[in-house]
């Protein structure tokens, strides 16, 4: 082989998915932008912030990996000289990279921004910036594990759906004004809350990519 | 295990099971150098063998040998060898067909750039206009340019007709011929088109419900199978061959089908007091629809 069909698949992806990461990221960052002028535009920029941040996760999970069965593109990636669990390795690589990306420049950006002189009142926030977009890391996890071993369409939107339910249970429980109030401080202070939440979001991180692996190392039909 | 060089692949004692349908003891091989055409009606088993070929799914019983590997377990080393076109296999719609090019020219170290070219011409395609665009026909072209250009040892090829108008037909199995004068490349051809099977391939195989129905060269099948016709006169009782594939008879005429043809089997049944009329060579459709037919009273009886 001239080069590893692996990482010519996982490239192959992130030049398909270059839109979404792109819209993503120039739609994060315009929203970040607009989070400077006034309440108003902290809360369309806020709201616009993390549905480029979401939805970007849940296209590029679906069209990675939903898309390419649907349309039968799945059939030629698996022509080529790689066996089946090594192209569904590739998948999820490709999913975290293109998704990874764009989150990462969102949340440096965003995580950034409280580091500004402006918001050295509420420097302490930066934890709650990490915790929300530690989450829709989890979120993205938990969509891609269930994306890459169900093959239903079906199962694919219900489990969409409670990731959905999900982040808006996490959103009303993260901003109770008793979880926030401790973080709107000049220092830098992990609440038990967060450490507890922060270490649920790593541990579900883990446990996706793991059950992940585990789960297409077994399939046998992959197709 | 060993391996048996002279072979492009075979499949033996191969089962695999889904919830309404079971391919059953598949027994096939395929010398290199040669066209096997695979036959079958709709839901046969045609694709499910292939896909075992692919190692896209796994058997549950049997051992199958693609280019001296074994199936699954070394599916990556035999793929290297093998060009793969179905009929509803895709190319990604978000790049163009140039971007196909460079992307399975980056993989195959056999990849032929001027070939690739004649081929985008010959074929009357567009390198730079993407996928979605194209109609069914420009795909499976362009899958069929990204499959040759590759040169691989064996292609496999799942009902790639199918979707092709009768011009494009003809230049992909007029492409097909040409690529078989070199003898190291071998083809399995699936496809429910007896005549384009008939038109380029060595090696036939009949497959019908799960189960390989037949399977031997061209020449044989077409040699071994007759249509004979008979004056039967009142009283004359016709003796009965075990070789006869189907009997018809009228009030005096009669229509025998066998797959054991010689030309004493006159000298047997003029013995009997009948008369042979005629005798007609079969096409491969006509064999195909009566082996499959003699196959299936089998199962049943």
């Amino acid at each position: 082989m001239k080069s590893s069909v692996f990482w010519a698949l996982v490239r192959k992806d992130l030049y398909v998915l270059r839109g979404f990461m792109l819209v993503g990221t120039v739609v994060g960052l315009a929203a970040l932008f607009s989070m400077r002028f006034g309440r108003a535009g902290f809360a369309i920029g806020g709201i616009l912030f993390l549905t480029a941040n979401v939805a970007s996760g849940i296209f590029i999970a679906m069209y990675s990996l939903l898309t390419e069965r649907k349309d039968h593109s799945r059939l030629f990636a698996l022509s080529l000289p790689i066996s089946g669990f090594k192209h569904d390795l590739a998948k999820l690589v490709s999913g975290y990279l293109s998704f990874g990306i764009p989150w990462t420049v969102l949340t440096v950006a965003g995580l950034a921004s409280f580091l500004t002189p402006e918001a050295a009142p509420e420097r302490g926030m930066i934890i709650y910036g990490l915790v929300l977009q530690m989450f829709v890391m989890a979120l993205f996890s938990f969509v891609l594990l269930w994306l890459s071993i169900v093959s239903s369409e079906t199962w694919a939107g219900l489990m969409i759906l409670i990731a959905n339910i999900g982040f808006s249970l996490f959103m009303v429980t993260f901003n109770q004004p008793e979880i926030v109030r401790p973080l709107r401080t000049p220092e830098i202070n992990w609440t038990p809350f967060t450490v507890g939440m922060f270490g649920g979001e790593l541990v579900v991180i883990a446990l996706s990519v793991g059950l992940a692996i585990l789960a297409l190392s077994r399939r046998r039909d992959h197709i | 295990m060993t391996h048996d060089p002279s072979q492009a692949f075979s499949l033996r004692g191969v089962s695999k099971a889904f919830r309404y349908f079971r391919l059953e003891d598949l027994n096939l091989e395929l010398p290199l150098g040669q066209i096997m055409g695979l036959v079958g009606p709709n839901g046969a088993g045609k694709s499910t063998t292939i896909r075992l070929l692919m190692g896209l799914i796994a058997p549950e019983a049997g051992t199958i040998e693609v280019l001296g590997h074994h199936v699954p377990d070394e599916v990556a080393a035999a793929k290297a060898g093998i060009a793969f076109v179905s009929d509803d296999m895709r190319l990604f719609g978000g790049a163009t067909l140039a971007w196909h090019m460079r992307f399975v020219a980056s993989i195959y170290p056999e990849w032929d750039e001027s070939y690739a070219r004649m081929l985008l011409k010959h074929f009357n395609l567009r390198a730079e206009q993407g996928m979605r665009g194209m109609s069914r026909g420009e795909q499976i072209k362009a899958l069929l340019l990204l499959a040759l250009a590759r040169r691989p040892r064996l292609l496999i090829l799942d009902e790639p007709t199918s979707g092709l108008d009768p011009v494009a037909r003809h230049e992909l199995l007029s492409e097909l011929m040409q690529i078989v004068r070199d003898d190291s490349r071998s083809i399995l051809f699936s496809s429910h088109n007896t005549q384009d099977v008939e038109r380029i391939s060595d090696q036939i195989a009949f497959i019908d419900r799960g189960r390989l129905v037949d399977a031997r060269d061209k020449e044989s099948f077409l040699e071994r199978w007759r249509r004979i016709s008979l004056d039967v006169p009142a009283g004359v009782t016709l003796p009965r061959f075990k070789d006869t594939v189907d009997l018809t008879l009228g009030e005096r005429l009669a229509t025998l089908t066998t797959d054991r043809y010689e030309p004493a089997l006159h000298g047997l049944l003029e013995a009997s007091g009948a008369r042979v009329t005629d005798v007609q060579r079969m096409s491969l459709e006509e064999i195909f629809v009566a082996s499959v037919m003699r196959s299936r009273a089998e199962v049943q009886s």
